[in-house]
């Protein structure tokens, strides 16, 4: 599909958002004076970026990248500084008016940035940085709608904000909805209206998204193209999201808004197997990121390199000659800017670097939950049922990733990575069905389960209890937190560790979970 | 002694002879080899093996191997229990004696089904390609009354590795029952790797 005739498909409200940033912005900075930080390194480079990746489970599909050539030629991310959104009835008299006035202003000089401290806090001031402002997710109009937070649930704090989208100013009378910043996925309002950053997020983003679709009247094309898009998979088995999309407009809202706070359809993966947004605090010590393990984390440059393709890079990638915003191959080598939510500019590696070492010092509150004897009992238990193995102290996890039921592991994995080699039996479609899927699950930390939620990979426990539950293998289970649209019912098979336990000794080894 | 019986022992090979160069080979060089070259031929493997196997008796013992491992300050307790040993074993002609085991890692259990199928796997056991476990005598020696050390090679995967272990011998009759107890290091034999919590050590007791 040509460009033009892609752009011609595209929902108007998003391609009516398109240009006018731009206009604001500018496209580029020529400012290359980041190189002369010798020790940011260099990430998106050819040869880096040929390995560092798992195959898709289905290997021909791998993802192609762009070139390092195309990739620096990106013009980098200028960072304005950014407003809080109000529930329009918690909003402060005449702030919207006052937001009009102010004029723009960069807040991040990178020549400044000398010491370790500087970048960590240039990474938080990048982390709460919307990279998108062309209405990637939800735009001016809802943000500004009441219904919008009541149809969503959306938590809010203490004060009426909406921690997960923020407002930029481009200039005088400017007023962007930024989307798209971390914040947005990785922000958690915890129980007592604070916000912890890295967190598992519970930002309702697909019910907000299905919201936005809904209120803008977008078309049936409209709505599977922008999809598509997103989950488009065809070289999957059944290709289950082409089933998606012809069951139609209505059938597709209603699987975005089956995804749960704490989960979301990031681009790549599915709303029909939605990824648990995973929680960044201890990040640093996983060797592999995604729930499938896509990207490996071998050191800081491959933390770089994850941010960087997942913001959003991985729109432009090659899966066999398959492309899901219908680019071809000619396309990309024309070097012509590609106008879609980040894909026309690109962080500069001192961003990046800043952003990975903010993301690595980040730390967990005070648990509240202290060790107790009934903790402690369920610490043996721990160990008596062989979670150790896998959720290996002090880390819980042991690093390593499992095959699905349906991936059988090729010989050369065993040396190129951390494998272990038995099936949880888990649903294995997120791995195996998507264009992120490399046929494994990675053996999750548990550390901080007591501030996070819903579990498992898909989400679709919200309690520790049910994972222990056994009622959940049946198939009349109704899962506590993420249930596919199209079903009433679902088991949510695998993971069948610890469920024999006693009521007793289940209680204590929770009570032990939550100490972690 | 009749001939019948090498014809016996070679014709397993010539009866695929047409499918593989090595047994044509082999065809060829038995239709060249004279009546006394094959008495010679026979006898050779007469006495090479026969020795070998007669004295010996093949047990399938009752009880399993066990083991025991430290998991996480836990020790968890093992069995294989698919195992035979074969015996020749005369505590006064200790040098004639031997004592050789086999077993069938796939038969391992230590309480959680999965963890089982996982020591299976190639990180652990890899029984596909790997499918025993031998424990062979190379010298015994006599360590007191009924107690006797033998230096034995262990091969588990594909590594052989000498290790030594004493063992007491109880007899009622005929009947003769061992006991013996060693410690190995996992490690030195590939079987995961270092962990945290998992200790290396693995206490096994042998009885039969
Ligand atoms: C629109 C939502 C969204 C935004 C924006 C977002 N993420 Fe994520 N992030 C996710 C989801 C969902 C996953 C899980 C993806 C998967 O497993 O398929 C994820 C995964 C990750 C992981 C892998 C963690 C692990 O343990 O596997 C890292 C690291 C990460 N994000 C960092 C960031 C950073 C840094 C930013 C900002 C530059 C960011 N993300 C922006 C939703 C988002
Ligand atoms: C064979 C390895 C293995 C063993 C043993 C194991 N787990 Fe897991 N665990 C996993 C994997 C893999 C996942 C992720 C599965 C998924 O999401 O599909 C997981 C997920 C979890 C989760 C959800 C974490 C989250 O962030 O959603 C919890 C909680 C958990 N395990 C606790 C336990 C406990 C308690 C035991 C012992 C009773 C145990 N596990 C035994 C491999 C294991």
């Amino acid at each position: 599909m040509k460009i033009k005739e892609w752009l011609s498909r595209l929902p108007l409200w998003l391609y009516g958002c398109m240009l006018l940033p731009l206009l604001a912005f500018g496209l580029s900075k020529q400012d290359a004076s980041y190189f002369s930080f010798s020790d940011i390194p260099r990430i998106w480079t050819d040869e880096a970026m040929k390995d560092w990746e798992l195959p898709n489970s289905n290997p021909e599909y791998s993802a192609q990248p762009v070139s390092e050539e195309f990739y620096y030629k990106l013009p980098e991310r200028v960072i304005y500084k950014t407003y809080p959104v109000y529930h329009p009835d918690h909003e402060p008299e005449g702030y919207w008016e006052w937001l009009h006035e102010q004029e723009a202003e960069i807040v991040l000089d990178e020549s400044k940035l000398l010491t370790e401290e500087d970048y960590i806090k240039a990474g938080e001031l990048l982390f709460d940085y919307p990279i998108d402002t062309l209405g990637a997710v939800i735009n001016t109009q809802h943000v500004r709608n009441k219904d919008f937070y009541s149809a969503t649930n959306m938590p809010l704090t203490p004060e009426g904000i909406m921690p997960f989208a923020q407002w930029i100013v481009g200039g005088k009378g400017k007023v962007y909805l930024g989307n798209l910043s971390c914040a947005m996925c990785h922000t958690r309002v915890m129980d007592d209206g604070s916000l912890l950053k890295g967190a598992q997020g519970n930002w309702p983003g697909d019910k907000a998204f299905a919201f936005a679709l809904e209120s803008d009247g977008v078309s049936e094309r409209g709505v599977q193209g922008i999809t598509n898009i997103l989950f488009g998979s065809p070289f999957a088995d059944g290709d289950p999201h082409g089933k998606l999309l012809s069951s139609g407009r209505e059938a597709i809202i209603e699987a975005y808004k089956a995804v749960p706070e704490g989960a979301f359809g990031r681009q790549g993966t599915s709303i029909l197997y939605p990824p648990q947004a995973p929680n960044l605090i201890g990040v640093k010590d996983r060797k592999y990121l995604d729930h499938g393990g896509l990207g490996q984390h071998r050191n800081i440059e491959d933390m770089m390199r994850y941010i960087a393709m997942n913001q959003a890079l991985d729109f432009l990638n090659f899966y066999g000659d398959y492309n899901s915003i219908g680019l071809t191959k000619e396309r990309l080598k024309s070097g012509e800017p590609i106008f879609f939510p980040g894909t026309h500019d690109r962080h500069s590696d001192a961003q990046l670097y800043a952003l990975a070492k903010y993301v690595y010092s980040l730390t967990p509150p005070e648990n509240p939950n202290k060790p107790s004897a009934i903790s402690e009992s369920g610490k043996i238990i721990f160990a008596e049922q062989g979670c150790v193995t896998c959720h290996t102290p002090p880390l819980f996890t042991n690093n390593k990733l499992t095959p699905s039921d349906d991936f059988e592991i090729p010989d050369e994995h065993y040396d190129k990575y951390d494998i272990f080699g038995i099936s949880v039996g888990t649903d294995p479609d997120y791995t195996m069905k998507t264009r992120r899927g490399t046929g494994y699950y990675k053996v999750p930390s548990l550390l901080g389960l007591w501030y996070r939620g819903p579990f498992l990979h898909d989400a679709s426990l919200a309690k520790l209890e049910d994972l222990f539950d056994p009622a959940r293998l049946r198939d009349d289970y109704v899962p506590t937190a993420f249930k596919p649209h199209d079903v009433k019912t679902k088991a949510v098979k695998g993971h069948e560790f610890g469920m024999d336990l006693n009521e007793m000794d289940k209680k204590a080894l929770i009570a032990y979970l939550l100490t972690l | 002694m009749d001939i019948g019986y090498l014809d016996i022992v070679v014709a397993p090979w010539r009866s695929s002879g047409n499918h593989c160069v090595r047994c044509e080979n082999f065809n060829y060089l038995s239709e060249k080899i004279d009546f006394r070259s094959r008495l010679l031929l026979f006898m050779l493997i007469f006495f090479l093996i026969v020795p070998l196997l007669l004295p010996a008796q093949s047990i399938k013992p009752t009880n399993p191997i066990q083991f025991k491992i430290k998991n996480a300050g836990i020790i968890v307790d093992g069995t294989i229990s698919d195992w035979e040993v074969m015996v020749d074993f005369d505590p006064k002609k200790l040098a004639q004696s031997s004592i050789r085991g086999k077993a069938n890692p796939e038969s391992i259990q230590t309480g959680i089904k999965l963890r089982d199928k996982h020591l299976h796997g190639r990180e652990y056991f890899h029984i596909q390609k790997f499918p025993f476990i031998s424990l062979e005598s190379k010298s015994l020696r006599s360590n007191g009354k009924n107690a006797f050390i033998g230096i034995f090679e262990l091969q588990i995967r594909d590594v052989k590795r000498e290790i030594e272990i004493p063992f007491t011998l109880t007899q009622t009759g005929k009947q003769q029952k061992f006991k013996g107890e060693f410690t190995i290091d996992r490690l030195d034999y590939g079987l995961g790797e270092k962990s945290l919590v998992l200790s290396d050590e693995v206490k096994v007791v042998i009885e039969f």
